[in-house]
């Protein structure tokens, strides 16, 4: 039987009715058009799902929809300003840190709440904040050169 | 990947949790930081008719410092854990443990109670919160019960808890003058690692440059649940600590693992990874207890 | 030296804002009116015949549309080389390995159809199994598919030159066995797909496909539509490396459930449904015999490998060869002998990933070389630059290096590194090794038999605004091949890139191949840059007809026509634009240059719609053997690496700390993407050198089908890599270009190899190199060495 909850996502408030059994990633992704979330495996061990719960980054396939009642999230789409891009998201363009892109927006998140609580950090901070989220694409290290370049050049994070 | 069908109850309150449990029987699982059940409910391994939610429950996040004990809240995540100031200035060996389980995501949602009350052979935070001497607390309906940590264990996946009953905090005693934890965690990669092995050391001085008082050396993913180490411990009580003694202490740890082959790693890799685990984690503690000045709890 | 206003630049990729903003659409954020979900039945058992299968109570569960097996699919086989058709859809006599397909259904929604799944009650009659090389070929093995004696799906056997006469003249032979473990493609988005059947009869696939070329073809000739009927369009993909490339049979089933059903049907593989396909990199057993002169010249070597193939050929056919072809480069060697057996077992199938079946093989090699150095004394570098070819140089196969920067890559990461420096003097337990890698730059004939060309493109320029429109059937997997032939067209049109828009991936706009064999950059990027040149042939023409002077007079270079010699009057034909443009802002006027927005109209109003048309086809390629298909190339890349390694040698753990990788890519038509690719293959070559391992129980079943417990590099596992691009100038690449996407990886496993030796004294023979197996190793050669000195 479906719960109607209440919850902040990207600064707009939604209330959606869900079953017990729906997670955060699915309510996102299938029912509230928000695809830009991704799904790589279901179970917490490659970060595509990663979206920042009540100032945390976690995965949203381990979190239920209905433990989201009340709860503030941003997603890769929050991220960007109406002109634009976000600088994080600037960086990764410039930098090449993209290339098929799964992985990309839980990096971006996870750095963007690195970057919140530690405006400079120093690479193996870095290498350390991104431990969760997989890529096989890049080898990293363009990504951690993209994040480096946000440390030393922005104020809006 | 989908979830078997359950029943879902949001208590506010401990006392809620323990009549909600009461009600629905033994056919329920706990939820907290969701990354062992859920992950384990979407494989098919469990399918419990109701899931019952303590996330919610503000007691069960606290933090409290009383006397000479630091109490933690069993729902506090990991993460959360590393960021309490007592884990870090004092309890080193669960401040480095916190900080290898899973992933930086992972911590975020996982809980200190969930690492316990799972019982994974390989569990991070058991074995140094096991060498500091930590006690449980767990609440049933009609009360409570403190139990050491150490007794909790039965075997993997299984743990002296009763039906109807809740891991309510953890709590730590201030450790004394010259002491200090360290601890090891062996893994394939560096990151999203469950342990080949890992060893948990806390040592005693008698003074800064004193002799072995105590010794506790905890030994994980080498046994059906963590395991102390008596004959380690036996070879560390009263003599000076130096190189030579962590190797034998190493040695002799190695004799009271009871490792098994799995698909990770063979038991003689992981008897052999005993030694040098230990060697490195009593290094560790004993490098902080040289210094550890006595500070006044406020 | 030429100088170019758009390649060999750093421009960003056209589709990473797109990517980094989450607006990029891959399969699974596709939602079609009416859309049902499917789910495929795969065997719980390694091995056993179908006795029965009953469907009635999973169609009669309310919510499913459809239950598919056998007796809907037919019997037609397919498979990669029209050679080995050995696969059917579903399973009709008997499974062969544990996830094989028997089923699928589609149902309202996922957990409908996975009720559906199991209520399909299947009776099966086990049969013994055989799960490794050698329980597959011994005598009196149970038979994986009948026709198959021995379980030898395939087996290839090449001499070039005398072998034996020559290994009598060396000083040293050296023999070694060398042998990895079979691999997961790991990439983060799992396959999926969507097909949609229209009432008239046209059938539209949405996958995240590498080919969508080769997936409409298989779904053309297995479910018996006409391929005029057939499109199958790849949105962006997540990576595919290898696996992706084939159809696969959850792409057929959901084609034909939407054809049943007449409604869109909408699959994904599980990450475990990942692993259960495979499709990965095969297991090698390679036995390497070398030999030498004293002096270091190679003369000859004789290779046997065995390949552990799974239950069907797959990409197997075109692995067997390249297992022993690509060692025929990057070094002069007149003899060599290849003897390949790829072995069926009950385990998923194999096929290619990421350098195909040259990985292996050039890490068994580039360590024996090592050894072979050390024996006679001679420096690794040296004894490569000793040996290497030269652009010119055939190879004892045929393959002839029309191109290859070997010395330059050597000489860049030995200098680069600090290698002088370094060798020899590193203290016990840290280390340093080089080698070097070589790879096809798309394979020179198509998986099946037929003259098609390898890549058809057109470009469109539109009417109006001097935009041009690149249409291209090729694959954007990640790789940046969307932003490569953007910039392709730009630079020759002569336009800058954001003029040029480009849709790729759809099998509406042409043919190709896609993207696999490293071949797009060159092969694709020839068909665009002819489409193209016939693009500015056509508007140059009418350009030079209107101004009236030869059209050798003119150019087009940044959105400007260019006058080489003198002035010319454009002035009337700035009026006809300006005529037309009556109110508009910001056009150009008087004596501004000519633009290609102003001569572009003036030849669509010459000459209708003006599309450009490219092709490509490889031209002769050489190569009269059996086999020759498989090897032979266009052009070659090649590089070189050097890596430093910290063993921790109580435990056994390895860090690779300093990854220095020098590749020649011919010519970089983008500077980043191509160190991108450089990074990421080193990447995969370190998991597969120090962690990556699919292990299975007794029973057939994969015991790590999870990207936990398959270990894939993290952030914390892969260093730094400095990339050095080396460009030789490739005669018959776009530009200059060639591959650089799967070659990058090949000098990657023997690098870390031989550092680990440098560091340890251990030579390993097996991969991967955990902690355990290392640890095991250093303690058996510690306990060797004190026997023998009679220490204790």
């Amino acid at each position: 039987m479906k719960t109607l909850i209440n919850l902040k996502i990207n600064g707009r408030e939604y209330e959606v009715a869900v079953e017990p059994t729906k997670t955060l990633v699915d309510l996102l992704r299938y029912d509230l058009g928000l695809t830009g979330t991704k799904k790589g495996c279901g179970t917490g061990e490659c970060g595509s799902c990663t979206v920042i719960f009540n100032g945390k980054p976690v995965n949203s396939c381990l979190v239920l929809a209905i433990q989201a009642r009340g709860a503030e999230i941003l997603t890769i789409e929050g991220l960007k300003p109406a002109q634009g891009l976000h600088p994080i998201q600037q960086a990764f363009v410039d930098k090449g840190a993209v290339q098929c892109g799964f992985c990309t927006p839980g990096m971006i998140l996870s750095a963007s709440s690195l970057l919140k609580k530690n405006p400079n950090p120093s690479e193996p901070e870095i290498r350390k904040a991104l431990s969760g989220n997989l890529c096989r694409c890049t080898g990293y290290q363009k990504i951690v050169e993209a994040v480096q370049s946000v440390g030393k050049d922005d104020e809006r994070r | 990947m989908l979830l078997p069908k359950f029943e879902y109850h949001e208590p506010k309150t401990l006392t809620e949790a323990g009549e909600i449990l009461r009600a629905v029987g033994p056919d329920a699982s706990i939820l907290a930081g969701g990354t062992d059940l859920l992950v384990n409910m979407k494989r098919g391994k469990t399918a419990p008719k109701h899931v019952v939610c303590l996330s919610r429950i503000e007691e069960l996040k606290k933090t409290a410092k009383e006397q000479e004990a630091l109490t933690i809240g069993a729902c506090l995540t990991v993460a959360g854990l590393r960021e309490v100031e007592q884990v870090g200035a004092d309890f080193k060996g669960v401040y480095e443990a916190a900080g290898s389980l899973g992933s930086p995501l992972i911590r975020n949602l996982a809980t200190a109670g969930g690492n316990i009350v799972t019982a994974r052979p390989a569990a991070d935070l058991p074995p140094p919160l096991i060498a500091y001497g930590a006690d449980i607390k767990l609440m049933k309906e009609n009360g409570e019960r403190i139990l050491p940590l150490e007794e909790f264990f039965k075997g993997p996946g299984e743990t002296a808890i009763e039906p109807g009953e809740i891991l309510c905090s953890i709590v730590l005693k201030e450790p004394p003058l010259y002491s200090g934890g360290g601890y090891e965690k062996l893994g394939i990669r560096r990151s999203l690692e469950i342990s080949v092995v890992n060893v948990a050391a806390f040592l005693a001085l008698d003074g800064p440059s004193g002799a072995i008082n105590e010794a506790r050396i905890v030994l994980g993913a080498v046994a059906p649940r963590p395991i102390r180490s008596p004959s380690a411990e036996g070879a560390l009580i009263g003599q000076e600590p130096d190189e030579r003694l962590f190797q034998e202490a190493g040695q002799k740890a190695a004799e009271d693992a009871r490792p098994i082959d799995d698909f990770r790693a063979s038991a003689e890799y992981r008897r052999e990874m005993v030694k040098t685990l230990t060697k490195r984690a009593l290094k560790r503690a004993y490098e902080e207890a040289k210094v550890r000045e006595w500070r006044r709890w406020k | 030296m030429t100088s170019y206003s758009v390649v060999n630049s750093r421009a960003p990729r056209l589709d990473a804002p797109d990517k980094t903003t989450g607006s990029a659409v891959y399969i699974d954020d596709i939602t079609l009116p009416g859309m049902l979900f499917g789910a495929v039945l795969h065997s719980p058992l390694a091995h056993a015949r179908i006795l029965n299968i009953d469907t009635s109570r999973a169609k009669k569960l309310p919510g499913v549309k459809c239950v598919v097996t056998s007796d809907d699919a037919g019997l037609v086989k397919y498979g990669v080389s029209p050679a080995r058709y050995d696969e059917v859809l579903f399973c009709y006599d008997k499974v062969r390995y544990v996830g094989d397909e028997v089923a699928a259904v589609a149902a309202i929604d996922l957990e409908t159809a996975t009720e559906a799944l199991s209520l399909i009650k299947v009776d099966y009659e086990e049969l013994p199994a055989v799960l490794t090389l050698e329980d597959a070929v011994a005598e009196g093995a149970p038979l994986v598919h009948e026709e198959y004696a021995r379980n030898i799906g395939a087996e290839v056997h090449h001499e070039f030159g005398d072998v034996e006469a020559a290994l009598a003249e060396c000083d040293l032979v050296l023999t070694d066995t060398f042998r990895n473990k079979r691999q997961d493609g790991a990439f983060i988005e799992p396959q999926g797909c969507i097909a949609e059947y229209d009432p008239k009869g046209n059938l539209t696939l949405r996958s995240s496909t590498q080919s969508p070329h080769y997936v409409q073809r298989t779904i053309a000739m297995v479910l018996g539509v006409p391929i005029g009927k057939v499109r199958v369009i790849k949105p962006y993909v997540g990576g595919g490396f290898g696996p992706k490339v084939a159809a696969n049979s959850m792409e057929m089933a959901a084609c034909l459930m939407s054809m049943k059903t007449g409604k869109p049907v909408k699959m994904g593989f599980t990450r475990e449904e990942v692993f259960l396909y495979g499709r990965a990199r095969h297991q090698f057993v390679h036995t390497l015999t070398t030999g030498v002169k004293k002096d270091g010249t190679l003369m000859a070597l004789k290779n046997e490998c065995y390949l552990e193939g799974g239950a069907y050929s797959s990409f197997g056919i075109a692995t067997i060869y390249y297992a022993g072809s690509l060692l025929g480069g990057p070094y002069r060697l007149k003899n060599m002998k290849y003897d390949g057996y790829r072995v069926c077992t009950n385990k998923p199938a194999c096929g290619a990933q990421r350098g195909h079946g040259g990985v292996i093989a050039r890490a068994a090699w580039e360590q024996q070389l090592d050894r072979i150095a050390e024996e006679i004394g001679m420096d690794p570098v040296e004894l490569r630059l000793k040996n290497m070819m030269e652009a010119g140089d055939v190879s004892c196969n045929e393959l002839k290096m029309n191109s290859l920067g070997m010395r330059e890559c050597i000489e860049a990461v030995r200098d680069g590194s600090g290698w002088k420096e370094k060798k020899g003097r590193l203290p016990k337990g840290k280390g340093i090794g080089m080698a070097c890698g070589f790879f096809v730059s798309g394979a020179g004939f198509p998986i099946y038999r037929s003259e098609t060309y390898h890549a058809t493109v057109s470009i469109r320029v539109s009417e109006d605004g001097g935009t041009v429109h690149v249409y291209t059937a090729s694959a954007e997997i990640g790789q940046g091949s969307d932003t490569a032939f953007a910039m392709i067209a730009a630079e020759t049109i002569g336009i800058p890139l954001d003029s040029v828009s480009i849709s790729s991936g759809d099998t509406e706009f042409g043919v190709d191949l896609g993207a696999y064999s490293s071949r797009q950059t060159l092969m694709t990027g020839h068909a665009t840059k002819e489409a193209a040149m016939d693009v500015r042939r056509q508007i140059l023409g009418v350009m030079a007809r209107e101004l009236k002077v030869d059209i050798s007079e003119l150019d087009l270079k940044d959105g400007l026509v260019v006058f080489k010699h003198g002035r010319v009057d454009y002035s009337h034909v700035r009026a006809r634009y300006i005529k037309e443009h009556r109110g508009w802002q910001g056009l150009a006027r008087g004596h501004d240059p000519l633009t290609f927005q102003e001569a572009a109209r003036i030849a669509y109003l010459a000459r209708g719609t003006i599309i450009g048309k490219g092709k490509y086809k490889p031209g002769d390629l050489g190569g009269t053997h059996k086999g020759a298909a498989v090897g032979t190339s266009p052009a070659y890349g090649c590089s070189a690496q050097v890596v430093e390694v910290n063993v921790d040698m109580e435990t056994g753990k390895i860090t690779v700390e300093k990854m220095t990788d020098a590749h020649d890519c011919g010519f970089a038509i983008n500077r980043t993407s191509v160190e991108g690719q450089m990074q990421g293959s080193l990447s995969m070559g370190l998991g597969e050198a120090l962690f990556e391992e699919v292990k299975f129980d007794e029973k057939g079943r994969i015991l790590n089908s999870n990207l936990a417990e398959y270990k894939i590099a993290t952030s914390l596992d892969m260093p730094n890599v400095t990339p050095i691009i080396v460009e030789s100038h490739e005669p018959y690449g776009p530009f200059g270009a060639k591959e650089v996407g799967e070659g990058a990886i090949m000098p990657t496993i023997p690098a870390i190899l031989n550092a680990v030796y440098d560091a340890t004294g251990v030579r390993f023979q097996e991969l991967p190199l955990t902690p355990e197996r290392v640890f095991m190793a250093l303690r058996s050669k510690e306990r060797k060495t004190q026997q023998s000195t009679g220490e204790h």
